[in-house]
């Protein structure tokens, strides 16, 4: 005997409601997929380690906050820190030697070092369920006539501020454009005095501080903190993706386009196009991305390819 | 020592000079001209037929068959990605592929097992003749990432289909047979009055049909839509203006490299006489790439040499971080000493083999062993 | 450009290749016939006369370690009991456990399996149902029987399996047959949210049975994939039918982001929830003031420390003795009873005289009921067909000041129509 089918009662509150939490989801995969573009657009690797270092920054976090009990916002800073100093670490111990190496070769190394890291989280951290600590538990406000989750306005906000950080760093600061100059051609670089390696490194560990942020925002509220928490990261990639590698901006639109997409498909396919199965949710950012690339190769904003014979 | 090795030789030129082109893409010359690879050849059969009936036992000729189909599958990744330069996360979707068509048409149809092993290379074939448009249209890092979003679009088509995968429950292949004509490899052949394991007689059919393959993309290879592969791989530009159809050969790259995945992905299905979607996910795909890394992209030797290298790895790491001397980093349960479980040791193992394996070689096992060969070839003057 | 000496790499292959060398080649090892000897058991594999060997493949690692590991350690306290104050099986015969690391991925499972059957007399834990799906093929060719971690129905009549409680399906036709009439849920609109798997469509066959005997229509059922991120479509789903209670079929980490962002949405039905959906750190998160009011769990038996269940005190003290850093948990008491249940079969087969494969199927068609002492209701046993879970189940509700962070509400309910429901497997 089967149950009463969902009744068409999907209102248009709903439909807010489901819009806006698209949009905080979107805002923590672009987080996510921020700190992937910021690697690509200085050296050219896709770093699937990413993953691990949002991990490893939400259980700094929760370190910071839980056993040394500091105060949540310090402990977020500290974790940002120590996500920089991981980023710096690993790039000087082995992506450093892997310069002319062919991207797959790079590839293949930063998923190894992401089965290490992930399993040295769950070695020190254990596999339990953990609870971060935040603030902001699961008080929510109305705006709007939506009910919006605390812990949604400021993952958020911290997008917006990041990239406009972003913004502001490469088109205003020396550093930007050292990087801007080194994604383009090393050498030329190297021959205008720009430090490559300093540039590699400060890539690695902005990286790293932006993971250290996404992971907090993940693990945020009553969703637990478990080792878990990093698959996630793989939903990162189509947004990464459809936004154009090297795209900050991108990034983020896209990750907000993907946030949509999946919340809207969580919500209208099982009434109304059922016969894709259950759960399509999971793969609809994938179709997507798809289509958008059909219709334009490099993502949304990502630099179009010029290929010289 | 080189001038004593100089007089032995039969007089004559030197022993690689060729007079023709039809001799230079030989793949095995006469014995008086490349003595080694004969020898490497009578080796690897004297190793065929001898490590299953006398040397390894049932437990370890499994994990020698899973490398098998391990190799299969790497070679058809070696072909897409080694040799026409389109890297591709897609491949466990194909192994997917096969292994549900072993399941439905040998284990629910109950159709001949040269029938469905055959079925499953067409059906490999068509599906990666459809996907291969879109290396068409993208590149690089995009096809990557398109491609993993197949393995994902795999996992949900297998999870949803119930009525030919089983669904999330999966589905056995338990009453799939396994014979050709009187040899029957699932009770274990009998030959010459010897009755074989299981084990034993599965290996022999894996490892018979990696020669196979790896016999044909060997000779794709050498042939001329190896060549024209190998230039789309170095420059695509170039080789559409010299007038190699991309078109053709990135599609046909892309067939025939999942024809080879679902033939493994067949065999992978008859080994563990059970197939569910999880397995079929990014974990797989990743290990296949690992493997085409770590054996040596552009070589089919490679390709065997990293199966046997990543998943023999994996298992020779299994049973041994039982060791005593990796005690104090082993715990057992909550509330004991040491810092990793075993499972997680094991991961950080392989992970550490990768990593440290690619940072001291980065083009791989196959590159390593031209080294070690050319090291030899150039004594006394190996620096 | 630094050149890359050749014998670089070459250290390092070597080193693997010590490392291989160091472990010997497995032997193969046939299933020796075990010939009955006067007043000896005969070695079979698994038992070497002396200690008696059980297979356990549980995930040590990955995001199910957190099930796997407490499930051990009941196993091994369990045994370590045994050892040391009853000598053993039958007194005699010492009992270790071979752990191996299943990843909680099939092929792994598969791979550990053939690994380690030659080693061992049966299996005491294997964890997840795609995990038992994968490895059943193989128990059956190979005539070994094994214990599930997991509740599903399908185990009910599998010759090879020795499943232990009232599975999903029961839990989930008592606890609403509970709730509708007793626990003020006559009336209401009842819908489920599950898992998109196995899991899930197990707990929905109980609601869609017990719906059916109590007469009632459900509400709609709304499913979600494992890890989702965000449930608001589907806590709008429920939220727009009016569904005033729910049955959850879900894992303890998608537990708290449901019932988070339903605490969010102001939504706040009767959560009815199936065993595995709770871990204690739920109970000290920010949502225990929501869970205490909304939540309601469906398990089995008496409330931790309960003196009055002999089984129960039993469990307490040897917990405290053989793992005193163990936390009271839940899936530590269901280790240890699983290993009670696979004890109870050894005995048998000792007694029998035969340890082999055979001989422990032999053993488990003659026993008639596995006893759990009121730790879980004792199963009716014998062949396949003749086998009877418990029909009964207790619900509890959340408590930060109780060891599991879990009081009783309701103990050993049965609903009338309970034993009505057929196990087809």
């Amino acid at each position: 005997m089967s149950p009463v089918p969902l009744l068409a009662a999907i209102t248009a509150d709903d439909l807010l409601q489901t819009g806006f939490s698209g949009v905080a989801l979107g805002c923590k995969y672009a987080l996510i997929a921020l700190g992937f573009s910021i690697i690509f657009k200085a050296t050219g690797v896709i770093n699937f380690a990413q993953g691990a270092f949002v991990l490893i920054g939400a259980y700094f976090t929760y370190s910071f906050t839980q056993t040394w009990e500091l105060n949540f916002y310090l402990s977020v800073v500290l974790a940002m820190a120590a996500g920089a100093v991981l980023g710096v670490a690993i790039e000087a111990l082995v992506l450093r030697r892997l310069v002319n190496e062919a991207p797959v070769t790079v590839i293949m190394v930063t998923i190894g070092i992401l089965f290490i890291l992930d399993n040295v989280v769950t070695a020190i951290w254990g596999p339990d369920n953990r609870n971060l600590g935040d603030p902001w538990g699961v008080s929510t406000r109305e705006l709007l006539g939506v009910t919006v989750a605390d812990r949604d306005m400021w993952t958020m906000a911290s997008t917006g501020l990041v990239l406009a950080a972003f913004y502001v760093f490469f088109r205003f600061s020396t550093l930007g454009l050292a990087m801007r100059a080194a994604a383009v051609d090393p050498e030329a670089a190297m021959a205008q005095g720009i430090p490559a390696r300093r540039v590699y490194r400060v890539s690695w560990a902005i990286a790293g501080m932006v993971a250290a942020l996404a992971g907090t925002t993940l693990a945020a509220g009553s969703g637990q903190l478990s080792p878990a928490t990093g698959a996630l990261a793989l939903v990162a990639f189509p947004a990464m993706i459809l936004g154009g590698l090297d795209s900050p901006l991108g990034a983020v639109v896209g990750g907000i386009i993907i946030g949509l997409v999946q919340q809207y498909t969580a919500l209208l396919a099982p009434e109304y196009f059922d016969w894709v199965g259950e759960s399509f949710e999971r793969v609809s950012p994938y179709l997507v991305m798809i289509i958008i690339l059909l219709i334009r190769p490099f993502g949304l904003y990502g630099t179009q390819e010029v290929r010289r014979v | 020592m080189a001038a004593i090795a100089h007089a032995f030789r039969a007089g004559g030129p030197n022993r690689d000079l060729v007079l023709s082109y039809a001799e230079d893409v030989k793949l095995l010359r006469s014995p008086r001209r490349s003595p080694w690879r004969w020898v490497f050849v009578v080796a690897c059969a004297a190793l065929f037929w001898l490590l299953p009936t006398y040397f390894v036992g049932d437990p370890g000729l499994r994990i020698l068959a899973m490398c098998g189909i391990f190799a299969i599958g790497a070679i058809g990744l070696n072909l897409l990605t080694g040799f026409t330069g389109q890297v591709s996360l897609g491949h466990a979707f194909f192994v997917g592929a096969g292994a549900y068509t072993a399941a439905y048409f040998g284990g629910q149809r109950g159709w001949s097992m040269p029938a469905y092993l055959l079925l499953a290379a067409l059906i490999g074939f068509v599906v990666g003749g459809v996907i291969g448009p879109f290396a068409l249209r993208l590149r690089g890092n995009y096809l990557v990432i398109v491609t993993l979003g197949l393995v994902f679009l795999g996992q949900h088509l297998w999870s949803n289909w119930d009525s030919v995968t089983g669904g999330g429950a999966g589905i056995s292949l338990g009453a799939a047979p396994m014979s050709i004509g009187p040899l029957d490899f699932k009770e274990g052949i009998e030959l010459g009055g010897e009755a074989y394991s299981f084990e034993q007689s599965f290996f022999w059919l894996v490892w018979g049909l990696v020669a196979l393959g790896a016999l044909l993309a060997k000779n794709l290879v050498r042939s001329r839509p190896g060549r024209a592969m190998q230039a789309i791989r170095d420059r695509d530009l170039s080789a559409e203006v010299i007038g190699v159809s991309l078109a053709r050969y990135k599609v046909g790259a892309f067939a025939w490299s999942s024809a080879y995945a679902a033939v493994a992905g067949a065999l992978y299905g008859l080994l563990q006489q059970y197939v569910s979607p999880v397995e079929f996910g990014l974990f797989l795909a990743i290990t296949y790439l690992a493997m085409i890394i770590i054996g040596g992209l552009g070589t089919i030797f490679g390709s065997v040499l990293g199966a046997l290298f990543v998943w023999g790895g994996r298992s020779v790491i299994e049973q041994n971080s039982g060791q005593a001397i990796f005690d104090p980093l082993i715990t057992t349960g909550s509330g004991e000493a040491g810092i990793f479980t075993i499972g997680e040791f094991n991961a950080v193992l392989f992970g550490l083999a990768i990593v440290l394996f690619l940072l001291f070689e980065p083009r791989g096992l196959a590159a390593f062993w031209l080294r070690i060969k050319s090291w030899f070839l150039t004594w006394p003057f190996s620096y | 450009m630094k050149r890359h000496p050749w014998f670089r790499p070459l250290i390092l292959l070597t080193a693997f290749a010590l490392a291989a060398g160091a472990c010997g080649g497995r032997d193969d090892d046939d299933d020796g016939a075990a010939g009955d000897e006067e007043g000896e058991l005969a070695t079979v594999p698994g038992f070497d006369g002396t200690t008696i060997r059980l297979g356990v493949i549980t995930p040590t690692s990955g995001p199910v370690a957190v099930i796997g590991n407490p499930l051990t350690a009941g196993n091994e306290a369990y045994w370590e009991y045994v050892n040391e104050e009853l000598g053993g099986v039958a007194g005699q015969y010492p009992v270790e456990l071979v752990i191996e690391d299943s990843a909680y991925d099939p092929p792994t499972a598969v791979q550990k399996y053939n690994q380690i059957k030659g080693d061992v007399v049966m299996f005491n834990q294997l964890l997840g149902t795609p995990i038992v799906n994968a490895v059943l093929e193989q128990l059956n060719a190979d005539d070994i029987v094994a214990q599930p971690a997991t509740l599903d129905a399908f185990w009910v009549r599998e010759q090879n399996l020795l499943p232990i409680g009232a599975p999903y399906q029961i839990q989930a036709i008592n606890g609403l047959d509970w709730y509708v009439n007793e626990g003020g849920g006559e009336g209401q609109t009842i819908c489920t949210l599950r898992q998109d798997d196995p899991y899930g469509e197990a707990g929905q066959e109980g609601v869609d049975f017990a719906a059916e005997q109590l007469g009632i229509e459900l509400g709609p059922e709304v499913t979600f994939p494992v890890g989702n991120p965000d449930f608001t479509s589907q806590i709008s789903q429920l939220q727009g039918a009016d569904c005033q209670a729910v049955w959850l079929t879900a894992v303890p980490s998608d537990t708290g982001t449901a019932l988070g962002k339903a605490a969010e949405l102001g939504y706040a039905p009767q959560w009815l929830a199936q065993s595995p959906t709770w871990v204690t750190a739920l109970g000290e998160s920010p949502l225990a003031p929501y869970l205490q009011e909304n939540y309601l769990w469906v398990s089995e038996g008496p409330e931790y420390g309960d003196e009055s269940a002999p089984g129960m005190s039993e469990l307490v003290r040897i917990q405290e003795t053989y793992a005193p850093d163990q936390e009271p948990d839940i899936y530590f008491n269901f280790g240890y009873v699983e290993s009670k249940a696979v004890h109870q079969l050894l005995e048998q087969a000792v007694e029998n005289g035969d340890l082999s494969h055979e001989g422990i199927i032999e053993a488990m068609n003659a026993i008639d009921a596995f006893e759990y002492e009121g730790l879980l209701g004792d199963y009716g046993w014998g062949a396949p067909e003749d086998r009877d879970p418990p029909r009964a189940n207790s619900v509890f509700r959340p408590n930060p000041d109780k060891p599991i962070g879990l009081e009783l509400v309701v103990q050993e309910h049965e609903a009338p129509f309970a034993a009505e429901f057929e196990f087809g497997g």
